[in-house]
């Protein structure tokens, strides 16, 4: 099973081949598949895929761009403090935790 | 390094990613993903299903619409190129004027597939005067050199209206006239993602041209979205659809500080 299977369900939940944790780094790994997101150069497009509303629940490597909506994938369990790079619409984003624990995307400039 | 690592984005130094995402480089690698085998937006094998006069009409109407805003993209576009203060906004300024022209030239063969034969006459007569008086208004801030003022016009109130409203036709168009507009809104993201990460790190470094921005705003947002919430009255998009119209604009000028 890869990311691109667990796109709608929680990583955490998901079998030992879909992440795996290395020695030296306590984020777990994510071995990222293409989707059939084709809106960036064929090396970047396991990056981001397209969201699939409400209902679809992101990975732990994975927030939402709150410009263009697509998902941004991380190799990486995200965390507070992660920056990351939206090139679908060329924004630069942080990740944040809610009250809830749930991780979201801010734009920063 | 693994090949993962080698070609992460989210390790680019800023600089790098600017100068990757702005490049033609990556503008031939995306459109490559979504525009090839296509003619003119489309599978050139679709054929369309029978429309009644109504809804023909209906759908001339709306693309003699986004033909008027494609044509105040291109040529405000092409008129930035000069003002880009730096070389990878002046290339990717350039890969805008080649979308919108694209643009252009699709929904000009698809008012020709509904059976308009003089399509500049037809638009000329269509043209809704608001959309026509932002373009003039566009036009002025290009030429007055203004790049902030005018890359707000265009790529801000301009290219995220369409993007809202193209996304909720497509969901309601009919299939070719989807597949079209399929291509545009991956393009359109690249215009209005552009418009705010430039402004917004233009606006950090000199907070004082926001008071610009908001004048431009309040005398121009207004032309744009009411143009296209007529537009998506009229092509039934349901109501719970168009209020995305409004929010996701509203969205975009609350993170540049320019609401009042």
């Amino acid at each position: 099973m890869t990311t691109s299977d667990a796109s709608t369900s929680d990583a955490s939940t998901s079998d030992a081949s879909t992440s795996e944790t290395s020695p030296d780094d306590t984020h777990s790994r994510y071995e990222l598949d293409e989707t059939g997101f084709n809106e960036v150069p064929k090396k970047w497009r396991k990056f981001y895929r397209h969201w699939g509303g409400p209902t679809d629940k992101l990975a732990r490597n994975e927030v939402i761009c709150p410009v263009c909506k697509i998902v941004i994938r991380s190799a990486r369990e995200l965390q507070p403090g992660d920056k990351l790079y939206c090139m679908p619409c060329m924004s630069r984003m942080v990740v944040k935790e809610g009250p809830d624990g749930h991780l979201f995307a801010e734009v920063i400039f | 390094m693994s090949s993962d690592e080698d070609f992460d984005p989210h390790v680019l130094a800023e600089e790098e990613f600017i100068e990757e995402v702005q490049s033609f480089e990556f503008w031939f690698g995306a459109v490559e993903g979504y525009l090839s085998g296509k003619s003119y937006g489309h599978d050139p094998e679709a054929v369309d299903l029978p429309m009644d006069e109504v809804e023909r009409d209906r759908l001339i109407t709306t693309l003699c619409h986004y033909c008027v805003g494609e044509t105040a993209a291109l040529e405000g576009a092409s008129g930035l190129v000069s003002l880009a203060p730096n070389h990878p906004a002046k290339i990717f300024m350039a890969t805008q004027v080649v979308d919108e022209a694209r643009h252009l030239e699709v929904f000009l063969r698809r008012l020709n597939d509904l059976g308009v034969e003089d399509t500049a006459t037809e638009i000329q007569r269509q043209a809704n005067p608001a959309l026509v008086e932002f373009k003039d208004a566009l036009l002025k801030l290009v030429a007055s050199g203004d790049w902030d003022a005018a890359v707000f016009a265009q790529n801000v109130i301009l290219e995220t209206m369409e993007f809202t409203v193209f996304r909720a036709h497509a969901r309601t168009a009919d299939a070719v006239t989807a597949e079209i507009l399929e291509g545009v809104i991956s393009d359109e993201r690249r215009h209005f993602g552009f418009g705010e990460n430039d402004l917004g790190r233009r606006l950090a470094h000199d907070p004082a041209a926001r008071a610009r921005l908001r004048d431009v705003r309040q005398n121009l947002d207004g032309l744009v979205l009411g143009v296209f919430e007529g537009a998506l009255a009229d092509l039934e998009v349901p109501a719970s659809d168009r209020h995305v119209l409004g929010r996701d604009y509203l969205e975009t000028v609350e993170r540049l500080g320019l609401t009042r």
